[in-house]
């Protein structure tokens, strides 16, 4: 059923990308309708910024109007506007480099990193949306990208791999890492990419709250 | 306590498949390793659990849309002459004149409420006139649904909007003079991307008359407008009673949105 239902919007996107070449309005309309929100809630997760995340959405949009010719349906429509999105939105994070992200963000290497100021996440119990969100804020954009296309999006290893043009184990690795990054941010565990305790290999306490119990 | 030793260099061939655990892409062979070794090592099983609570959670965050004035935005800088099917266009135009109808009666009724009878007749005359008429909108005959006919609806349904925001602005113009000049500059600053909205809107609408959502995005704006002049008012209105409790709840509300 999901892939009948996967093929059909397949379709409907084809027929509204061929309508959208013939500079019909009301096809782009619809195109915006049906894919606006997802990546939307991408761009906002990205960067951060509701406000961005408008800025980006209309830009992408743009593009699309202007480059929809390039569109030839190799990839699913959806896959495509995804890697518009996702590359706009690094490109903003890239350029944003000096004054808006955190030292942490660019930094792939994991020493030294520490949880969060006041993590509410504790052993056994679920994890505050706000904290998860303020941690997903923090991750390296790749990883980031990875993770909110993989965990939140719910998008398989190939259609990441294909939305961010890396091969599907780098789309693994940075999914695993960034998972790992956001456990140790939430003060859950090692802020360690190969899972080691940061505690063993810093001397310091990234994983106090877990020595604790 | 020591969980980890005994099993070190099963930990280190754990942490790259954990993730193929978590997602719960291995089958039965491939798990019963995995699991048999995290039933002993307390430190990967914890890795493990938290990794799915991570995951969990990542799907369960909510999601955002972004507001009816991105697209109006877009439509603004594109030159699209194409127009649209009118029928296309009717079954959204008549949710955005209910829409429409209902926000202009609630903006009245406000202002009758907030300014008493001494005001009233001014804005009053918008929910005379506008409610019938956008409701006779909505419930015209489908057979002659053109975009004439909408184009026209929408025209008075908009009209009636202005007229009513003129006489919130109206009261707001006169009264202002008790509000803190910093919370007067946010309001007129909050205004003034309200109004930006509502020129791109209408910029949208000129370039295609039947996109709806251009429409959407126009009333959106014009709700917005009327929301913000509202809530001007009221805080005019506890302002005047010296009710700061109040005034920080309203201005807070502002400041918010």
């Amino acid at each position: 059923m999901i892939t009948s239902n996967k093929t059909e919007a397949d379709r409907t996107d084809r027929n509204l990308a061929a309508r959208c070449r013939r500079g019909e309005m009301p096809a782009f309309e619809e195109l915006y309708r049906r894919h606006s929100g997802r990546l939307y809630n991408v761009a906002c997760r990205m960067t951060g910024s509701a406000a961005d995340a408008e800025d980006l959405l209309q830009d992408v949009f743009l593009q699309v109007y202007r480059r929809i010719d390039s569109y030839r349906g190799e990839a699913a429509l959806g896959t495509w506007l995804y890697r518009l999105a996702v590359n706009a939105c690094l490109d903003h994070l890239r350029s944003h480099e000096g004054r808006q992200q955190k030292a942490t963000d660019f930094i792939e290497d994991v020493e030294g990193l520490e949880p969060a100021a006041n993590p509410s996440w504790q052993p056994d119990r679920a994890l505050d949306r706000l904290d998860l969100e303020s941690a997903i804020s923090r991750l390296p954009p790749r990883y980031r990208a990875a993770f909110v296309l993989h965990d939140v999006e719910g998008h398989t290893h190939d259609e990441v791999a294909d939305m961010l043009g890396i091969e599907e184990g780098t789309s693994k690795s940075l999914l695993h890492k960034a998972r790992l990054r956001l456990r140790a941010f939430l003060g859950g565990g090692p802020a360690d990419d190969a899972g080691r305790p940061a505690a063993a290999a810093t001397g310091t306490g990234a994983d106090r709250r877990r020595g604790e119990r | 306590m020591d969980t980890r030793r005994p099993t070190a260099l099963a930990c280190e061939r754990m942490a790259p498949l954990v993730d193929d655990l978590v997602d719960d892409r291995l089958d039965q062979a491939a798990r019963e390793p995995l699991e048999s070794h995290l039933a002993g090592c307390e430190s990967c099983r914890r890795m493990a659990d938290d990794l799915r609570e991570i995951r969990r959670s990542a799907r369960t965050l909510p999601t955002h849309a972004p507001r009816p004035e991105v697209w109006a935005r877009i439509a603004h800088q594109l030159a699209a002459p194409t127009p649209a099917s009118p029928r296309t266009f009717w079954t959204g135009a008549r949710v955005a004149l209910a829409m429409a109808a209902v926000m202009v009666v609630s903006v009245v009724t406000s202002v009758v409420v907030l300014r008493g009878p001494r005001l009233s007749p001014q804005p009053t005359r918008p929910a005379q006139t506008g409610p019938a008429q956008a409701t006779a909108a909505a419930v015209h005959p489908s057979g002659s649904d053109t975009v004439k006919d909408v184009g026209e609806y929408l025209r008075i349904a908009d009209a009636n909007y202005q007229q009513a925001i003129t006489g919130l602005e109206t009261i707001v113009a006169t009264e202002q003079a008790v509000l803190d000049p910093a919370v007067a500059a946010t309001l007129q600053k909050n205004m003034g991307i309200i109004d930006q909205a509502i020129r791109e809107s209408r910029t949208a609408i000129a370039s295609q008359p039947a996109s709806q959502l251009a429409q959407t995005s126009l009333f959106d704006a014009l709700r917005q407008k009327v929301a913000l002049l509202e809530d001007t008012i009221a805080l005019i209105n506890v302002m005047r009673k010296g009710d700061q409790a109040g005034a920080a709840r309203i201005i807070g509300g502002v400041i918010k949105s």
